[in-house]
């Protein structure tokens, strides 16, 4: 029955006789293409800011674990989800985590779906993961998802902490999309690109943090 | 969903009338409009990023099964199940399927006007299954039963005292509120909580990649990705105009996309799925269920004109800048598309015949055209469908005009073309007009014209007109010349 | 000397000819020789808008006869001056001889104000008035035809004239031919708004090169805010009143 269906649709389509294709118009070359490598983490943190984010800069990854003991004592987090990617497993959170009194939980410690969606869901107060590109045009980090990266992380908690070295900044959206999908073979399943935190304004027009997705946004640039 | 399109004016009347919808009106698409000339800038050549996202939708109508065919083929390589729907009702039997097969109870669904076109929720419901939709504006429209008052804010004219009980009602809120934020919480505790424990989440898509295989959704609540995320299974519905060649385009549209619905740079989520989880990933669904819906698309596609109409992005750039949805609001247009985008895909989709007012109630003006990323030339189009009326063209559904009109145009089009008749016309219908006239203007002609003179006043005819002056002004030049030595 | 042949509107020939001679008077004003074709009656708009192609085709092929010779025609309706150009071509596609004839036809058909100063190159045209003036874009005119500027300088260079912005100034005032009858409870909100516009504007006038829009406006006016006037560009330069 599918077939069915697909072949009369294709059918009807493929019926018609073919128009030649316009030529694709010239456009420059967006602008920040041009901008260097701190002009870029300017754009960045500027463009995110806009978008209520709040970008932290330190120089290395002991002083981005100083700047994550800060903001876990501001903000009394107790519990909090990390993922296992090579940003964040190089910082040895569960070390700190010890060190601070902080329960830090990873996708490893639970045997099945459920039992993790139960934590991310309820049983922490952040989300800390790493970033796979920071974009300087609109402030966005751009995350591929894998065993290493779960996609509730980022999204559940009511806080979403990301640690993104300085080195992953890119101009614009398609040098992060060229690395990620150009080799056709291997693609991530999921992919995301998070700018600010969730946002609605369709009560009233009254713009809302946190509607579904992380009401805070904080970002550790490193290097 | 009801289809409401025959009932046009009595709901644009009751909407003009209503303040709560002309104080958003006022202010929602206006904000946006200004936001949208403002990051457009953010490109150097606004007009040829434009023209770019044009190029790229114009492409992929002139390319449209080539393309499908390869956004299938890359989507099945990467595990999803790829599903071809002729019509509602088999895109709706599809996903009752899925989910009865699966024992689910209810799903969760982001925003898509094609799950509004196909009606899936009343065939959830109707099934025994609860369909939560989750984006807030859509949230409230739906319990509230109401059709959607703009793309991007479905429930934003409704009052906060209406959302308030309908929130103790039916969302679980314990203390009553007024406050937009706090309903917003209320909201978010109520729809975390499906989100939870769904099994099956039902998506829209913006854009399926043909290179890739991929899907791609913009957001800034974040229930999309909770649908992507949370369920084991997966189901994303798009009609089939959504595919677009290549990443890079996908980026191009993303940009003019945000740009046009929310004056925003970039939509807080952009999520992109090729496929479903692979293994030893401990989320995201085991399958991906990628229905492609036709509901009448592929006949479009035959007539060339009509065709164009499935470059539209659903991007609402037109209904931000239209100054008739700027009185009458998203109600009017009677099924799930509104604004001028409605008026052109909504009468090839459910025929001429039952959609005469959405491209009657339009003066040509041209704004959305301007502002169109895909390059949809909306007047062009409602001119082709009132001709099509004209032919009683069988396909569309043109829909026979009144004699009257006919007789009329019939005898305007003889006297239009022999001046002698033109002029005689001129003068017999003069002393008929004229004779309302008092103190040099008309107030009233009785029953004709009823509309106009409601609330203006019209000049007389002229008691010479130009044509009739001329001899005399060529005279006066002639006079002039000859007392001058030229 | 320079002569353009008159491509006069129903609606101006009926209602508003003070338009007309307002045009002739102008354009003689600055050294144009203005000729009439007794045998012009209708662009074609009411019938293309209302879906009846082959009546405007008749229509088309009708003044393409009429002006078929002249160097240069010249119409204070930007509407009529937009049908011609882009959708006589349209209309004649299926018909090679006519088609060309159109396309021809468009190079040489210009909208008053475009023909002033884009083709005369003049922006000061002797015209005068003391008070503060505000100009509504015409929907055919800006978008169909690209003319915004054009008017605005004819307007500032008159003497004793200062500009004001007009709010919303490119927002439809609602005419839309048949539009303004079959939707009249739109098209009321729609000109209210407008007519708030200018109020807000605060200018002693309203100028606008469509009439058309000139109809709709000024019988607004006419019946709700007597005291306040709208104006046709072709009127203002001429610095003779009238316009409804």
């Amino acid at each position: 029955m599918e077939q069915r269906a697909r072949e009369e649709i294709l059918g009807r389509l493929r019926g018609i006789p073919k128009r030649a294709v316009d030529h694709r118009p010239d456009m420059p070359p967006l602008r920040e293409r041009s901008l260097d490598h701190e002009e870029m983490i300017a754009t960045f943190i500027e463009e995110l800011t806009l978008e209520e984010g709040v970008v932290y800069r330190v120089r290395d990854g002991r002083e981005a674990v100083a700047r994550l003991t800060e903001i876990a004592a501001e903000e009394g987090l107790q519990r909090v989800m990390i993922s296992t990617d090579e940003i964040v497993a190089s910082l040895d959170l569960p070390a700190w985590g010890r060190e601070q009194g902080i329960a830090v939980l990873t996708p490893w410690d639970f045997g099945d779906r459920d039992s993790f969606r139960d934590a991310v869901f309820d049983e922490v107060e952040a989300g800390i993961t790493g970033a796979d590109y920071a974009v300087a045009e609109s402030g966005t980090l751009v995350i591929a998802h894998d065993t290493n990266q779960p996609r509730l992380i980022s999204l559940a908690p009511i806080m979403h902490i990301a640690l993104v070295p300085a080195t992953r900044m890119v101009p614009t959206y398609e040098q992060a999309v060229e690395e990620i999908y150009g080799d056709t073979k291997d693609i991530p399943s999921h992919v995301t690109f998070t700018t600010g935190p969730s946002m609605t304004a369709d009560i009233k027009g009254k713009p809302f943090k946190g509607m579904h997705g992380p009401r805070r946004l904080m970002v550790i640039l490193i290097g | 969903m009801e289809i409401r399109t025959t009932l046009f004016n009595e709901i644009a009347e009751k909407e003009i009338q209503n303040p709560y919808a002309r104080a958003f009106l006022k202010v929602l698409p206006v904000a946006i409009a200004v936001r949208r000339k403002a990051v457009m800038d953010s490109f150097p050549d606004p007009n040829a990023a434009q023209a770019c996202g044009q190029a790229i939708r114009a492409e992929v109508v002139a390319r449209l099964p080539e393309l499908l065919e390869e956004f299938e083929k890359n989507a099945l390589a990467r595990g999803a199940k790829v599903l071809w729907a002729r019509d509602a009702g088999e895109a709706n039997e599809m996903v009752l399927s899925i989910a009865k097969e699966r024992n689910v109870t209810y799903v969760t669904k982001g925003k898509s006007m094609v799950t509004e076109e196909i009606g899936l929720n009343d065939a959830l419901a109707e099934s025994g299954i609860e369909p939560f939709e989750t984006d807030l504006g859509e949230f409230i429209a739906q319990q509230l039963k109401r059709p959607p008052f703009h793309i991007v804010g479905p429930a934003i004219n409704v009052p906060v005292e209406e959302v308030c009980d309908l929130f103790m009602e039916k969302a679980g809120m314990e203390k009553t509120t007024t406050d937009p934020v706090k309903l917003g919480y209320a909201a978010r505790l109520f729809l975390r909580d499906k989100f939870h424990h769904v099994s099956l989440g039902v998506t829209g898509v913006n854009m399926a990649v043909a290179e890739t295989g991929t899907i791609i959704n913009l957001e800034n609540e974040g229930n999309i990705r909770f649908n992507k995320s949370s369920p084991g299974t997966q189901v994303s519905i798009m009609s089939l105009e959504k595919v677009v060649p290549t990443m890079e385009d996908a980026m191009h549209l993303t940009r003019l996309l945000s740009r046009n619905c929310t004056g925003q740079k970039i939509s807080a989520y952009v999520s992109m799925d090729s496929g479903p989880k692979k293994p030893g990933e401990i989320d995201g669904p085991e399958e991906l269920f990628i229905i492609i819906v036709d509901n009448g698309r592929s006949e479009i596609y035959g007539d060339s004109v009509a065709r164009e109409a499935l470059r539209c992005i659903r991007c609402g750039g037109c209904l931000n800048i239209c100054p008739v949805y700027a009185k009458i609001g998203g109600y009017p247009y009677g099924w799930a598309y509104s604004g001028p985008m409605g008026q052109v895909l909504t009468p090839l989709l459910l025929g001429l015949d039952r959609t005469q007012d959405l491209y009657r109630a339009c003066t040509l003006c041209g704004a959305c055209r301007d502002v169109c990323p895909a390059g949809v030339d909306h007047p062009l189009m409602f001119l082709y469908y009132r001709s099509k009326d004209v032919e009683e063209d069988r396909g569309l559904r043109g829909k026979k005009r009144p004699w009257k009109e006919s007789r009329f145009f019939g005898l305007w089009s003889r006297a239009v073309t022999h001046s002698v008749l033109w002029n005689l016309g001129v003068r017999l219908v003069r002393p008929l007009v004229n004779r309302y006239s008092h103190n040099g203007v008309i107030t009233t002609m009785g029953g004709f014209f009823k509309g106009w003179f409601r609330t203006r006043n019209l000049p007389p005819i002229a008691n010479k007109t130009f044509h009739e002056r001329w001899s005399g002004l060529r005279r006066k030049a002639t006079g002039r010349q000859s007392g001058e030595n030229r | 000397m320079k002569k353009a042949s008159l491509f006069i509107p129903c609606i101006v020939d009926l209602f508003l000819p003070e338009i007309g001679e307002a045009t002739v008077q102008v354009l003689r004003r600055l050294g144009v020789d203005p000729l009439y074709h007794k045998a012009q009656t209708c662009c074609g708009q009411p019938a293309m808008n209302a879906g009846y192609r082959d009546q405007a085709k008749k229509a088309a092929k009708h003044l393409i006869d009429v002006f078929g010779d002249d160097d240069v025609i010249v119409s204070p309706s930007g509407s009529c001056v937009y049908m011609v150009k882009h959708h006589y071509p349209q209309l004649l596609r299926d018909e090679p001889a006519w088609l060309w004839r159109a396309e021809e036809l468009s190079e040489r058909i210009y909208e008053l104000s475009q023909y002033i100063v884009d083709i005369l190159g003049i922006e000061e045209v002797g015209a005068s008035f003391k008070g503060t003036v505000t100009y509504h874009e015409s929907c055919h005119i800006l978008r169909g035809l690209g003319v915004s500027d054009q008017p605005k300088r004819l307007i500032q260079k008159a003497d004793g004239v200062k500009f004001l912005p007009l709010p919303l100034a490119d927002m439809c005032c609602g005419f839309g031919g048949e539009f303004a009858e079959a939707y009249d409870y739109i098209s009321e909100e729609m000109v209210k708004e407008k007519v708030g516009c200018y109020l807000e504007s605060g200018a002693d006038l309203l100028v606008l090169c469509e009439p058309g829009c000139l109809l709709n406006i000024s019988g607004y006016l006419s019946r709700n805010h007597p005291e306040k006037k709208a104006l046709h560009i072709a009127n203002f330069l001429a610095g003779t009143g009238g316009g409804g």
